[in-house]
């Protein structure tokens, strides 16, 4: 696996653990009925800081961790290949343009919650929803295309 | 129009250039050795320029290192 796979898998982790805990903490909002702007919008606050924290913790823990155990097992030094090639620029792209599209169907499906009557509140929380969604699907789409080539 | 499919020699290439790794061609042409990997199990088509420069490497024709099969004759 090579480091750009590495520090997509630990990214992965990290969104579908923000995710889980984002998902877990508005059901928990609805069923103690605190669904409210003040709870929903200190939740977003704390998954932006988890998004930012989480992302820079990806990368220390890939080039950490990742050279620690190489060291270990092969007792080599660790040959980090951080730098961005052509293919690896173009599979960025590839997982970008897969997050610009889902965050986008996410917009509108948010907005479409008004049509049906919904509060404001069920619209906010479905963004950033689908804005986190996004990176993981983005993620999972990146993972795909180191392995099955493009 | 159909997508086609681009072959390489570079595995075979390198054999004849006294065995020159994945490691130091990937070095030679400035992209990772995860890239000359892809190339040689033919998931990933190299841009013009990074053909060209793997060509030079080579110090063959561009034709003898990738070859072009449209989609009717790869199928």
């Amino acid at each position: 696996m090579s480091f750009q796979e590495k520090n997509i898998t630990v990214s992965l982790s990290i969104f579908v653990a923000i995710l889980g805990f984002y998902l877990i903490r508005v059901f928990q909002m609805v069923q103690h009925e605190s669904f409210n702007s003040t709870n929903l919008f200190r939740l977003w606050g704390i998954i932006a800081v988890l998004a930012v924290i989480g992302t820079i913790l990806a990368t220390i823990f890939t080039h950490i961790v990742g050279g620690i155990v190489h060291k270990v097992r092969t007792n080599e030094d660790p040959h980090i290949e951080d730098i961005q090639d052509e293919r690896d620029k173009m599979i960025d792209l590839k997982g970008t343009r897969v997050a610009y599209t889902l965050s986008s169907i996410g917009v509108a499906l948010s907005m479409l919650t008004f049509v049906f009557g919904q509060p404001p509140l069920v619209m906010f929380s479905l963004l950033i929803f689908f804005g986190v969604l996004a990176q993981v699907v983005a993620d999972i789409w990146r993972l795909t295309l180191y392995r099955r080539g493009f | 129009m159909g997508k086609g499919r681009i072959g390489n020699n570079i595995r075979k290439l390198r054999f004849f250039r006294n065995e020159m790794t994945q490691q130091q061609l990937a070095e030679k042409v400035g992209v990772t050795r995860q890239t000359i990997i892809a190339m040689e199990q033919d998931k990933y088509s190299p841009s013009l320029e990074l053909a060209f420069r793997i060509a030079r490497v080579f110090e063959v024709p561009l034709e003898e290192v990738f070859s072009y099969q449209p989609e009717a004759e790869s199928t």
